[in-house]
């Protein structure tokens, strides 16, 4: 009997073995990739509804991070500011800095006033920004515990002061805060220096003169970092309780 | 599977008559109590029934069809879910974002209100504790705990009825104005607790409208004691003061309160607590308090007691009299009939008694009989324990203003009132006495305006009813028991626009206005109290706002003068001795219920009663051998036939049959009750204790059931009185009462039916092995093989009773050092620990639903309870132990909650490292990542985990089979009780495992803010940061700082919590360090951080059975 098949055919299963498992590959890959946090947070710029600019208050004017967030250093959370407080400055009876600007609507509504400075009567409507960097609802992050010990808001909000949209800039996967928590001498600054974001401990060092224990002079940032660490008894917690509860 | 079983040395001959058991079964070694035992749940607890296996089958297809249908659409979920943050628009002061703020308060209640301090997170109250600045502070009762629930109720009355009908709080106003414009005589009807503000506005009304006329009421307080004392006199008692106490009947330590108890317990004590703190002396038996409890069924007080005679209710006056005659009381003679051991114990303490005269102090229940009252009184005036300096005083509190219940009765049926507004938080229509139809009574008076909580029966019965502001709502002000000044104030707006009962009683000065308030003007309650408090302390705005961040003004009761009091000769002196054939009857309110008023909260309902451990439900309670005597059989867990046809058994066919655990078992009989002609059928239960020929009828339940059930009042879908928690839940004893007889009756007839009812108990859920789990010792010496042993050398041997004698000492499997040979409970800032001492403890449940509110954790009703699965991380295990007297045993209780174990057998056998320790030396649980294999709790001794089966926080387990439907189920997230949870406390879903973990987050929240020390020292010194140095005493909480939730509850101060590294300082530290302490079950080598007191009892060696007190576990092996 004639073969059925030529000859060719018998590396077949083999190509189909190599396709197949390039695809499926292929497949785990750009979920790995594409659906994991890093892609899917990270880059995350949502709009706002008022097209607040980081850039122009924190980067240009020089505004410290707690003019708005005033209770980062006190609570759990780092509050986005009450409407009034953007009032301080932008109110039509108060700063009136751009106060006739359409795109401090939003800002009217919520304190219920026309341009003039007067009631419009209507009830006022809360500003709703769109949230960015959300932890899950089991994790307890506790802001002024790491603002009080040394860690920037650069270290997990990035340059903020050059962002005219917000985005999420690292991943704030729990792999990223362990990490740290491993090695917290890299993160850590002078609490004077928290909301620096221009803050290099190179600079810092020629500036300041800090001696180590043995009572030499501290050059390198990453014996500054341990010093510091040292110095401040910064133990941060692996274990589950420190963030789950 | 079972779990490995310890060989036991055999338990010598002469050692068999000491027992400790937790119920019938135990007692019996029964094969049923066995399984529970052995395993974590019952048999078959945790497998699914056919009906299940049915419905999760069909869930699953329907699931698969619908996320197959949903992939469909595309990947439409992966998109990032847009959330929003809406901050304040003008914040308001002190709020700081996910920071909890706390307001002083106190909650109304007859014979004292309680001192508190609310939580509150961004406007929401979540929890209560109690106001430990306020000298009156003494704990919180699980009642005050579980209050906080009925303000977030989601069936809470929220609408205006006229005659039943919706209206609005216009139409009420136009008809209050109309009904002042006459100006008739209108009746008002207020709680038995004592406000100073509703006294003046009282004051004024009945000025201005002369033929007023105001009454107190409430269901469980009686005015027998003010009979006897005068008009509005209370006693008042400081226990300090007292070393000797004999009480008749009287539960002072919970239900029924004559003063602060915190002293009580410190006397228990014996000279252990001091200025230098719980513990840092040991226990002196001669310092110690002695009491002496009479009483016919048991009460948490007498769970306390040193000696305790069982007494049927309507023999109390004659055993009085006995004692009375003993103390030379004019006009009490020595009563026939005392057995001769009565008479030794009558002898014995009268003796002591007179030993101890002007420092003792004799207490009469307040629901007894005016006689009791006045031979109490008169054997403390002649004991000369009442007077200034002693422990007894006599107050006059604000109450002598207000006409008794009675008198409103005997004015309603002589129609000499135009109109009746009911403030009272009684519910009259349902709980007066039911030879006076109550109902009837409202119908004759043109108008009648209830003020409440709940639609009740009163609300419907009413011609108006008008919702009440919950007192976390509303202005107001009260009297704690000494006559404190107690402030109320709002901690939010009223959620369902309820009237202040100040708001309403202001409104009748003010021509029928209601000034209710808003955002910006306070409720007109505001200024009737500041008025009250300028009137007294002066109009001083810095006096006025210290007084409110404290929550209290200091304050006292007059004292009021002795009264002469007589002991006249009533037949009560001659009861007869009550037969199987005319049992004595007490109506005892209720542990979860109280009068009938907590029925729809859920925490309350579902927390075991602390004597019966029942749950969901009352039941009449007997005696083991009145029990056999009525021919009821004594065994409470007995198999039924399944397949009992409901057409001869209708009884069954309407009773829940789940078909598994213990809920298939355990059915109660039913029996017939009836006095005077009146018969209620409800469900019977043997309980240890109690005074033979008695039954004890729980008031407060049967307010409303659909499943047609005799003793309980039907469900009117139209007019519900209660929501899904009250629906179908025990059963109304209230028509045995009469208004001559309301709280104890002679009499009654019992018969068995062949009725059973499925009862949810806890009693057995959750056994442990061991023996001589909860100890205790005796000031007494006790015998101890063949020869005396005193109380020094009995307290040497806590740690060494019961497997502790005879097992050496165990090696843990576990290591306690790293990879690195670091060990593992590192931390060297804290290491926390627990200890609880079961001397004070009464196991009143108070510390159980503090964690319920604390931990968020979900209520699982009746079904799953049955099922043995509560979700309780507090379980409150009650022991009774007999040397020999089964009838009249001793009763331990002793909370179990995690005992963080510090070599745990659970954290080993987790697949996936959900419970961990920490290096603190906590046993914790990461939720999210528990995927719920449940090894831990197989592999827990103490079995102290609690298993989501179902998700209970999100679907509405109190509807039938709800939990079965899953995804098309009723959800219940999203009501208002989510506004009551705990935003520091994730909210567990189904499938995962939980537990106690020493509330962490308090602990986490503690360190944070102890963290920043580091900007606080630095900005001080005024140094740059990098010079300020933290050590890890910087980093260490201050002592004694961080309280958990059971611990500030606990009104007896029995668990203390805290640091071990603090040494000394820290009163958990001294607490471990006495020689009182012992690990529960210590020969498994689990080494855990809870440990446990022994009790000590301090028997007088003169009573006879005295040589058994204290002694169940000392010779246990």
């Amino acid at each position: 009997m004639a073969n059925i098949f030529p000859r060719w055919t018998n590396i077949t299963p083999l190509k189909l073995a190599i396709c197949l498992g390039a695809i499926g590959f292929g497949v785990v890959f750009v979920f790995a990739v594409y659906a994991g946090p890093s892609s899917q947070r990270v880059g995350y710029q949502p709009s706002q509804p008022i097209p607040y600019s980081h850039e122009i208050h924190v980067g240009q004017l020089g505004m410290d991070c707690r003019y708005c967030h005033s209770f980062v250093e006190h609570g759990s959370h780092a509050n986005v500011p009450s409407a009034n407080v953007c009032w301080n400055c932008h109110g039509a009876d108060k700063g009136r800095i751009k106060s006739d600007s359409p795109k401090l609507q939003p800002l009217y509504d919520a304190m219920a006033k026309n341009r003039d400075g007067t009631d419009t009567g209507k009830p006022p409507v809360p500003i709703e920004w769109a949230k960015i960097h959300k932890a899950p609802d089991y994790v307890y992050f506790n802001h002024s515990a790491h603002v009080n010990r040394g860690v920037s808001c650069q270290e997990c909000h990035g340059d903020v002061d050059e962002m005219k949209v917000v985005h999420h800039d690292q991943s704030l996967t729990m792999g990223w805060c362990l990490e740290c928590h491993r090695n917290p001498e890299e993160r850590l600054r002078p609490l004077e220096e928290i909301t620096n974001f221009d803050y290099s401990a190179e600079d810092y060092l020629k500036e300041h003169v800090i001696n180590n224990a043995d009572g030499e002079r501290i050059t390198e940032p990453s014996e500054f970092g341990a010093f510091l660490r040292a110095h401040w008894n910064v133990n941060p917690k692996e274990s589950c309780a420190t963030c789950h509860r | 599977m079972s779990k490995r079983v310890w060989s036991h040395p055999e338990v010598p001959v002469e050692e068999k008559q000491v027992q400790v058991w937790r119920s019938q079964d135990e007692l019996d070694r029964s094969p049923l109590f066995r399984n529970w035992l052995d395993r974590e749940f019952p048999e078959k607890s945790s497998e699914l029934t056919e009906e299940e296996r049915e419905l999760s089958r069909r869930n699953f297809v329907k699931l698969m069809g619908a996320s197959s249908a949903l992939a469909g659409l595309g990947l439409a979920s992966c998109r990032r879910p847009e959330v929003g943050i809406m901050p304040f628009i003008k914040a308001p002061e002190w709020v700081i974002p996910g920071k909890a703020l706390y307001y002083a308060s106190s909650m109304p209640k007859a014979g004292g209100s309680v001192p508190l301090m609310v939580t509150s997170y961004e406007g929401r109250p979540t929890k209560l504790e109690p106001n430990e600045e306020c000298p009156d502070a003494d704990g919180t009762s699980a009642f005050t705990q579980a209050s906080i629930l009925n303000l977030y109720d989601p069936v809470r009355s929220k609408s205006v009825l006229n005659k039943g009908k919706k209206s609005d709080l216009a139409a009420f106003q136009s008809a209050l104005s109309s009904l002042i414009k006459e100006n008739g005589s209108i009746g008002f009807v207020f709680g038995k607790d004592d406000s100073p503000t509703r006294n003046r506005l009282w004051g004024k009304i009945s000025s201005q409208f002369p033929k007023a006329k105001a009454y107190a009421y409430e269901a469980l307080e009686s005015d027998t004691s003010a009979e006897a004392l005068g008009k509005g006199v209370k006693l008042n008692v400081d226990f300090a003061r007292a070393d000797r106490v004999l009480s008749f009947d009287c539960d002072f330590l919970e239900l029924d309160q004559v003063g602060q108890v915190g002293p009580f317990y410190d006397r228990r004590q014996g000279g252990g607590n001091t200025e230098k703190g719980l513990y840092a002396e040991a226990l002196d038996p001669d310092k110690m308090n002695r009491l002496y409890q009479v009483e016919a069924a048991y009460s948490l007080t007498g769970g306390l007691a040193d000696h305790r005679i069982r007494v049927a209710p309507s023999q109390m006056v004659k055993f009085a009299s006995a004692v009375a005659a003993r103390l030379g009381v004019a006009g009490a003679t020595a009563p026939e009939g005392l057995t001769e051991g009565e008479q030794k114990w009558v002898a014995a303490c009268a003796a002591d008694l007179n030993e101890h005269a002007g420092k003792s102090i004799v207490l009469a229940g307040s629901r007894h009989s005016k006689t009791l009252q006045s031979l109490v009184a008169a054997m403390n005036m002649a004991l000369g324990n009442v007077g200034e300096g002693k422990p007894g005083q006599l107050l006059q509190t604000g109450l002598d203003a207000y006409e008794t219940a009675a008198q409103l009765a005997a004015d309603l049926e002589g129609e000499k009132l135009d109109a009746v507004v009911l403030m009272t938080p009684a519910n009259p229509v349902y709980d007066f006495p039911a030879d006076v139809d109550f109902g009837a009574l409202l119908e004759k008076v043109p108008t009648s305006i209830h003020l409440g909580l709940r639609t009740d029966a009163t609300a419907y019965a009413a011609t108006w009813h008008v919702p009440s502001a919950h007192y976390l709502e509303s202005w107001g002000d009260t009297k704690s028991s000494t006559g404190t000044h107690l402030l109320l104030q709002p901690l939010i707006l009223p959620l369902y626009g309820g009237v202040g009962e100040l708001e309403l009683l202001s409104a009748f000065l003010n021509k029928g206005e209601l000034a209710l308030g808003d955002e910006k003007t306070p409720a007109a309650g505001y200024n009737e109290v500041r008025e009250t408090f300028e009137a007294a302390s002066g109009n001083d705005v810095a006096t006025w706002n210290n007084a409110l961040k404290m929550g209290f003004v200091e304050a006292k009761y007059s004292a009021a003068a002795l009264p002469q009091v007589q002991v006249e000769s009533t037949e009560e002196f001659s009861a007869p001795v009550p037969t199987k054939e005319a049992l004595d009857v007490m109506f005892a309110p209720d542990a979860s219920v109280w009068d009938g008023r907590y029925i729809d909260n859920s925490w309350l309902q579902e927390a075991p009663d602390p004597m019966s451990k029942l749950t969901w439900d009352n039941a009449a309670y007997i005696s083991p051998k009145t029990a056999d005597a009525l021919r009821i059989s004594k065994k409470l867990v007995e198999l039924e036939p399944k397949t009992k046809p409901y057409w001869i058994f209708p009884e069954t066919a309407t009773a829940p049959q789940p078909e598994i655990g213990e809920a298939g078992k355990a059915k109660a009989y039913k029996i017939d009750v009836t006095i005077n002609g009146e018969t209620v059928k409800m469900a019977v239960m043997v309980a240890f204790g109690l005074a033979e020929n008695t039954i004890v009828l729980p008031v407060g339940y049967g307010q409303a059931a659909k499943d047609g059930r005799s003793g309980a009042i039907a469900y009117n879908s139209k007019r519900p009185t209660v929501g899904d928690v009250g629906l179908n839940s025990g059963f109304n004893v209230y028509p045995l009462r009469t208004q001559e007889a309301p709280f104890f009756a002679s009499g009654a007839v019992v018969e068995k039916n062949s009725g059973r009812y499925s009862v949810a108990l806890t009693q057995e859920h959750h056994s442990m092995y061991g023996r001589a789990i909860a100890r205790e010792v005796s000031t007494n010496d006790v015998e101890s093989h063949g020869h005396k042993v005193g109380y020094k050398s009995q307290v040497k041997k806590v740690a060494k009773q019961g497997m502790d004698s005879h097992m050496p000492p165990n090696q843990a499997l576990y290591k306690s050092l790293d990879t690195k040979g670091q060990p593992l409970i590192s931390d060297k800032i804290h290491q926390w620990a627990m200890a609880i001492d079961l001397n004070v403890c009464t196991g009143c449940n108070s510390c159980l639903v503090a964690c319920q509110a604390e931990n968020n954790i979900p209520v699982v009703g009746k079904e799953q309870v049955a099922k043995g699965r509560e979700m309780h991380w507090i379980r409150m295990d009650r022991y009774f132990a007999a040397v020999d007297d089964e009838d009249n045993p001793e009763m331990i209780p002793q909370p179990v909650a995690c005992v963080q174990c510090e070599k745990a057998p659970c954290e080993t056998v987790c697949p996936v490292n959900a419970t961990v320790h920490n290096e603190e030396g906590l046993n914790v649980m990461a939720y999210n990542r528990c995927i719920g294999t449940r090894y831990c709790a197989n592999n827990c001794p103490y079995k102290a985990r609690r298993f989501n089966f179902f998700d209970y926080n999100k679907r509405n387990p109190l509807i039938e089979k709800n939990l079965y439907k899953g995804p098309l189920g009723k959800k219940q997230e999203g009501d208002a009780r989510s506004l009551q949870r705990n935003p520091n406390v994730s909210v567990r879903m189904r499938g995962v495992m939980e537990k106690c973990t020493y509330c962490v987050q308090r602990l986490e929240n503690a360190k944070i803010k102890q963290k920043q020390i580091t900007r606080s020292k630095a900005l001080v010194a005024g140094l740059d940061s990098d010079k300020s140095e933290i050590s890890n005493e910087d980093l260490r909480i201050a002592v004694d700082s961080v309280k958990v939730a059971c611990q500030s509850a606990c009104s007896a101060g029995a668990i203390t919590f805290g640091n071990k590294l603090d040494g000394k300082k820290a009163a958990v530290v001294r607490a471990k360090d006495s020689l009182r302490n012992y690990d529960l079950l210590n020969y498994i080598g689990t080494l855990p951080r809870t440990s446990y007191l022994a009790r000590v009892k301090n028997p007088n060696p003169d009573v006879p059975g005295a040589e058994k007190v204290g002694t169940a576990t000392v010779n246990i092996h």
